[in-house]
């Protein structure tokens, strides 16, 4: 009995596993995985970085968090829609394997692309702007649970029912982009008022920036604990919420 | 031999509409089972239940005794599947494809690989196995298709209108390569628009309209049940102008249609029509150049069990299958 479970789990990690494979071969140099992948964070961190007179090293974190939040987020709302719309989303259903690992090939591809993505600035600001990990620890943690939790809150939007990549990237920028300013980003989450701190400690963000400033000897206003706590608790939601959505949807196909 | 497939009272609602209405039927294994329907009747939402991507409001189907909600890994283990659409990774090559195929069945390395060869030598795509798909004509992206579903070494292929909009030679390859994996033993599920296609290939077709079942049986067999459809054809060497309207009045004819320089004259007795048409033109100093009694065709049963009407086969008729569609509607009601 053990022996076919085991069997059946390694079935499913080597399909999940497939899935990413082909989306990284596929999708990751498709103009909308770039567009809303890579340059929009870069472009929303350079639009309220330049001229602001902070110095380089802080603002490695935000880059990094940001380039977490944004590409991990986007394989998702861009390989499902394109992938109805050919209706190749519909091989994977037909395929012998359970809805979670589909959609866990589909998250790995997010995590892969997200870390893919955010380790250069951390390269960069290492080799140029002296960037120092005081925190291994902390830094794995960021990039793990972070890629998971924001590419596991693209597949759920994934679920809207829309043959386009803007159907779901529409409402998903509503989305994102208010938990951007709500997340201490570009504000210290000490200087804002009370209700506004407990406001920023709802945001998934907030705890991928805390983390990557703790990783490279800054402050964290709520601690490293519940940093990780926080997104583990988020990266598990997404994870249920999409399954649910994506069976629901199933329900009206 | 057991049932392939069977559906049990499957349903399904969008919202309130009712698209499938509690349909059951079986299909034997090894048997090509065509299932035939307008468009809109509930064909296409069938298959996706009977396949997995869709789950049924209301009831549930089996394949190769496995219920396609409860035990959905074994049940897809059984079947291969192809869609309306080719739904082909079209950046990858047609050797990536099969192999990514083998991958989502979880066939070990060698094996997939192995049958990947098979099949693009079976489907004469090898030596183009390394270009990307999205290069190849319609008829090579249906082939790659079909080659797809075949990779698991189903014991099921579901088509939905395989050899729709594809040239006369994909067709008859296709058609071929349908005839022969069946003689391999494989159980074929097929949709098809094209009644003659599913007369030539299938050993029994269900009709759905509006969501249900209204027929299930050989094609020769519902020919049979369709007396009333049985027509005599005639040509004149010239044609009266009131020919139709006085044909139509001949006893024993039930309708008249003008097919060309030729009549249709329906009939439940084709017999008693001949003499008739005979005495018909000796009074009217006629030269009968033709004269074929004809039985029912599936698509003169089809028309008759869904009640298509003129305006709907008008709107429709490339996706009838054949210019037949136009002069076969019109008709009153014989039984």
């Amino acid at each position: 009995m053990k022996d076919v479970q085991s069997s059946h789990l390694g079935r499913e990690i080597r399909v999940a596993w497939a899935i990413a494979a082909k989306d990284m071969r596929t999708y990751y140099t498709q103009p909308p995985a770039i567009m809303f992948g890579i340059l929009f964070p870069f472009a929303l961190f350079l639009s309220f970085s330049i001229g602001r007179n902070l110095p380089l090293v802080t603002q490695i974190p935000i880059l990094v968090s940001q380039t977490l939040f944004f590409a991990s987020s986007s394989i998702g709302p861009v390989v499902i829609p394109i992938e109805r719309a050919d209706q190749t989303f519909d091989r994977f259903m037909t395929s012998p394997v359970s809805l979670l690992a589909i959609l866990m090939g589909k998250t790995l591809g997010g995590i892969i692309y997200g870390t893919g993505i955010s380790i250069i600035p951390v390269l960069v600001g290492m080799a140029f702007f002296g960037t120092q990990i005081v925190n291994i620890g902390a830094i794995i943690a960021c990039f793990a649970l972070s890629t998971l939790a924001f590419s596991a809150l693209g597949i759920m939007f994934a679920s809207i029912p829309g043959q386009t990549v803007g159907q779901v990237m529409m409402p998903l920028n509503f989305v994102r982009i208010p938990l951007l300013f709500i997340s201490g980003v570009f504000t210290p989450i000490r200087e804002l008022p009370t209700w506004m701190q407990a406001v920023t400690m709802l945001s998934p963000l907030t705890h991928t920036v805390e983390l990557a400033r703790y990783a490279t000897g800054g402050e964290t206003f709520f601690g490293p604990v519940l940093n990780i706590a926080i997104l583990i608790a988020y990266a598990a939601a997404f994870l249920f919420m999409g399954i649910r959505f994506h069976i629901m949807n199933q329900r009206k196909e | 031999m057991g049932s392939a497939i069977e559906a049990i009272n499957l349903t399904k609602y969008y919202d309130d509409l009712l698209a499938v209405d509690h349909i059951n039927f079986q299909v034997e294994e090894g048997e090509i089972f065509g299932f035939l329907g307008p468009n809109g009747a509930g064909k296409t939402t069938t298959i996706r239940m009977l396949t997995g991507i869709s789950i049924p409001t209301e009831g549930t189907a089996t394949i190769i005794g496995c219920d396609i909600q409860r035990r959905s890994v074994s049940a897809k283990e059984q079947m291969g599947i192809v869609p309306d659409v080719s739904n082909i990774y079209k950046d990858l090559s047609a050797w990536d494809n099969l192999v990514f195929t083998g991958k989502l069945y979880d066939m070990p390395k060698a094996f997939r690989e192995s049958r990947a060869e098979e099949l693009l030598k079976m489907f004469g795509l090898y030596e183009r196995r390394k270009e990307k798909v999205k290069g190849f004509s319609r008829g090579m992206k249906r082939r790659i298709c079909i080659a797809m579903a075949l990779m698991n070494r189903s014991r099921i292929l579901f088509l939905d209108e395989p050899t729709s909009g594809l040239d006369v030679q994909s067709v008859l390859i296709i058609r071929d390569l349908i005839r022969k994996l069946n003689q391999q033993g494989l159980t074929i599920f097929i949709t098809t628009h094209n009644i003659e296609e599913a007369s030539q290939m299938c050993d029994r077709v269900a009709i759905i309209n509006h969501g249900k079942i209204a027929t299930v049986d050989t094609p020769e067999k519902l020919k049979r049940t369709m007396e009333s459809l049985q027509s005599v054809e005639v040509a004149f060497e010239a044609t009266p102008q009131n020919a139709l309207k006085d044909l139509e009045e001949l006893p024993q004819v039930s309708e008249a249609v003008k097919l060309g320089d030729k009549f249709r004259l329906f009939t439940r007795d084709p017999s008693s029509v001949l003499a008739s048409t005979w005495n018909y033109a000796q009074n009217n100093n006629l030269k009968l150049i033709t004269v074929n009694t004809i039985g029912p065709s599936l698509e003169d049963v089809f028309v008759k069990l869904t009640g298509i009407k003129p305006a709907t086969a008008q709107e429709e008729p490339e996706k009838m299958g054949h210019g037949k569609a136009q002069k076969m509607t019109g008709r009153k009601d014989q039984q």
